[in-house]
């Protein structure tokens, strides 16, 4: 019995959400918009992971996702604290200030 | 009924995370990123997964963007417009290959072959993540909290007010 591929509408909205941060992720100079595009692509692997544990009826991806917004958390606050270094070093948190390696 | 509600939310999630990207203030991103994750939460729990949509909106919506907002209100960039945006070169070449990139994604994911589910997951399924949090993940889990705790720590060490005075340079 051969039936038509059905068309899973979520494997697209995950695409465009992870292309949507990627694309914000190379685009934007402010570092805090940059971290925001870095949130938007977690949440997309999380979609995807989520979908696809609830169709194989196994709950491993979503213990995963429980682990990854808890590492987004952290990530997060790890980021936003180099922002905040980098502001009290240079007065200012566009990407394009920050070119030399020795501080 | 269902369809037209995950059609509308994922719609409305991808528009709030446009506006993410193409928002010039970072308070305006933020506040797209609150509208893109309430959109998020409503479509895990359309798939059933009613746990990890409460977790999004407690988690990401209750401290991580409250975070970003409390970052930009520190540094008191709410007012600063950044309009320094790339050239128009550099938009068209990361536009063109995040949309290949997309490709290859969409083609992976529709040509994974998955095996039918024999018992589906239950409509509310918090009570198997619990046990299994407990039983199977609890190595994970108990690494985990180690990783936070060491994570106060570092963040501590990163932010307290004398660490950036002793680096400073002076032009």
């Amino acid at each position: 019995m051969m039936e038509a591929q059905p068309i899973y509408w979520t494997h697209y909205v995950a695409t465009c959400l992870f292309a949507l941060g990627l694309l914000g992720f190379l685009i934007r100079k402010n570092a805090i918009t940059v971290l925001m595009c870095l949130e938007l692509m977690l949440n997309a692997a999380n979609l995807i992971l989520v979908e696809l544990s609830m169709r194989t009826g196994t709950p491993d991806g979503i213990i995963m996702v429980v682990f990854v917004i808890t590492v987004a958390a952290a990530e997060v606050a790890v980021g936003l604290g180099i922002v905040l270094n980098l502001y009290r070093l240079k007065e200012t948190v566009e990407l394009d200030a920050f070119k030399s390696l020795q501080g | 009924m269902k369809e037209l509600f995950f059609i509308f939310f994922s719609l409305y999630t991808i528009a709030a995370a446009l506006g993410v990207v193409l928002a010039k203030n970072p308070v305006y991103s933020a506040f797209s990123l609150i509208l893109s994750f309430f959109g998020l939460s409503a479509l895990y729990v359309m798939w059933g997964a009613t746990f990890i949509g409460m977790i999004q909106i407690l988690v990401y919506t209750g401290a991580i963007v409250v975070l970003f907002v409390f970052v930009v209100m520190l540094l008191d960039l709410g007012s600063v417009v950044t309009d320094h945006s790339h050239s128009w070169l550099t938009v068209m070449v990361s536009a063109i290959a995040v949309w290949f990139f997309s490709l290859l994604m969409l083609r992976t994911f529709n040509h994974t072959p998955l095996v039918a589910p024999a018992t589906p997951l239950a409509e509310s399924n918090t009570r198997l993540i619990s046990q299994l949090l407990f039983t199977e993940y609890l190595w994970p889990f108990e690494i985990l909290s180690i990783f936070l705790l060491a994570l106060i720590i570092a963040i501590y060490a990163l932010t307290r007010p004398d660490a950036a005075d002793k680096r400073k340079v002076h032009p």
